[in-house]
């Protein structure tokens, strides 16, 4: 049987209905139509189902839904700031880290929960960042330089 | 879908709490703890009755609590918090809990409970070889009260432990070990992301004159249904100063205690063989933590 629960997602409230055995990502998915996380494998293995919970990459695939209530959830969708992309995407951009796309949102919530409090990651330290991250074509390179690239962006950029 | 049949979700807010449900719903229902096993023990079958899950994560058994009689874990402490704990990354005698927090990918640490994955009950986890080599025992709460049961005998089988359903595990209790002691943990796996093949922790004590007073070998991962502790490796190494010769003679015994299996993932020759060297690494790893450096014979 199906009950509403509210969902705190990008800054949001999303009052949705779910079975208890929903995971988080079926719910992003299929109910509220926030497909830029992708389902992959399913079961925590590839890592394109990342999504922030409480600021901390997860496979969005194992969290059930009923345990992510009032608690922040950040999607993808939710990087952006007032029409301008995050670091982080420009950054995969402009190195051309991206071939498929189909690991492109993941690699980007990993990085963007060590960034927070690796602001400066060595090259050993991103790597271990995304290990929980499959990549299938770029062999990994470009995604790590446009991962060094954000951190550099970000290091530069003016205060506001 | 295996977990379709779910249709209650409880959230308790204590531990009593917790087992007045399992005492209800006994093995129709399944404790959450992180959760990341869930869809595994799901797809082998294991779950075939569940119809409520019990989430911990209000029953408040987040937390870390060192002690003088040794360190004191809550059952839903995650990985990653475990692993940020200052203990835990400066004390030597919890190298191996140290080293095997270091191998799953962040998504997994930032979910996966120290509880969880020590109640999951699978031979080819790592923190359960490891906290077995500190003679770690867990708390566990039930009907009739609380009791506390070593980890070396907690074990029975694949996904199987001696707690009753009605019964759950609330701590990780690693007693404080002797002021020269350190451990280290090794594991054998073929990406970032992948449940041992072989894993191995070790811990040594040693005294004033650098002899080996106290240690413990533990191996795990594919060499059968429960962790098990090489003590023929242990008594190589105890009364006697650690030198290359001895730490390799003490890998070399592990064949005497371990029965690998082979299986899709790998042969048991080769986790023997593997055993041998990783008991021989822990070792010295745990040495370089207490600042031995072992010279090789010329």
């Amino acid at each position: 049987m199906k009950q509403v629960i509210a969902l705190h997602i990008n800054g949001e409230i999303h009052e949705v209905a779910v079975r208890p055995h929903d995971t988080l990502l079926h719910v992003l998915r299929e109910e509220l139509g926030l497909i830029g996380t992708k389902k992959g494998c399913d079961a925590g293995g590839c890592g394109c189902c990342t999504v922030l919970l409480e600021g901390k990459a997860v496979y969005s695939c194992m969290v059930f839904v009923m345990a992510a209530q009032n608690r922040k959830i950040t999607t993808i969708e939710g990087l952006q700031e007032n029409g301008r992309l995050d670091p982080l995407q420009e950054a995969f951009m402009q190195a051309g880290a991206v071939q498929c796309g189909y690991c492109t949102c993941g690699m980007i919530m990993s990085a963007k929960s060590f960034l927070s409090h690796q602001p400066d990651p060595s090259e050993q330290e991103i790597r271990e960042g995304i290990a929980g991250n499959l990549c299938r074509c770029t062999g990994y390179q470009k995604i790590v330089d446009a991962i060094k690239m954000a951190a550099a962006n970000k290091q530069t950029a003016p205060r506001m | 879908m295996a977990l379709a049949a779910v249709q209650e979700y409880f959230q308790p807010g204590s531990p009593g709490e917790a087992v007045q449900l399992l005492s209800k719903y006994q093995d129709r229902a399944i404790v959450l703890a992180g959760g990341t096993f869930v869809h595994g023990l799901a797809a082998r079958g294991l779950l075939p009755r569940v119809g409520a899950f019990i989430d911990l994560q209000r029953a408040g058994l987040t937390f870390i609590k060192p002690q003088p009689e040794g360190l004191t874990i809550g059952a839903t402490t995650t990985f990653t918090d475990l692993a940020a704990s200052e203990i835990v990354r400066m004390n030597p005698a919890l190298g191996a809990v140290r080293d095997a927090l270091r191998y799953p990918p962040p998504q997994i640490c930032n979910m996966a409970t120290v509880g969880g994955c020590i109640a999951s009950a699978t031979p080819l986890f790592d923190l359960p070889v490891a906290v077995m080599a500190l003679d770690g025992r867990v708390k566990a709460q039930g009907p009739q009260g609380t009791r506390e049961i070593g980890l070396h005998t907690f074990y029975l089988d694949y996904f199987e432990h001696v707690l009753q359903r009605t019964e759950l595990l609330t701590e990780i209790l690693i007693p404080k070990l002797p002021s020269k002691s350190a451990s280290a943990f090794l594991k054998l796996e073929t990406n970032a992301n992948d449940l041992a093949l072989l894993n191995v922790a070790v811990r040594i004590t040693l005294d004033d004159k650098g002899v080996c007073t106290e240690a413990r070998v533990v191996v795990g991962g594919g060499i059968g249904k429960v962790p098990v502790r090489a003590v023929s490796c242990e008594d190589v190494l105890k009364g006697r100063q650690p030198s290359a010769a001895r730490i390799r003679e003490s890998g070399n015994v592990v064949a005497f205690d371990i029965h690998p299996v082979s299986d899709h993932r790998t042969s048991a020759k080769y986790r023997s063989t593997v055993a041998k060297v990783f008991v021989r690494r822990a070792l010295e790893r745990a040495l370089a933590r207490l600042g031995v450096a072992l010279q090789e014979a010329r």
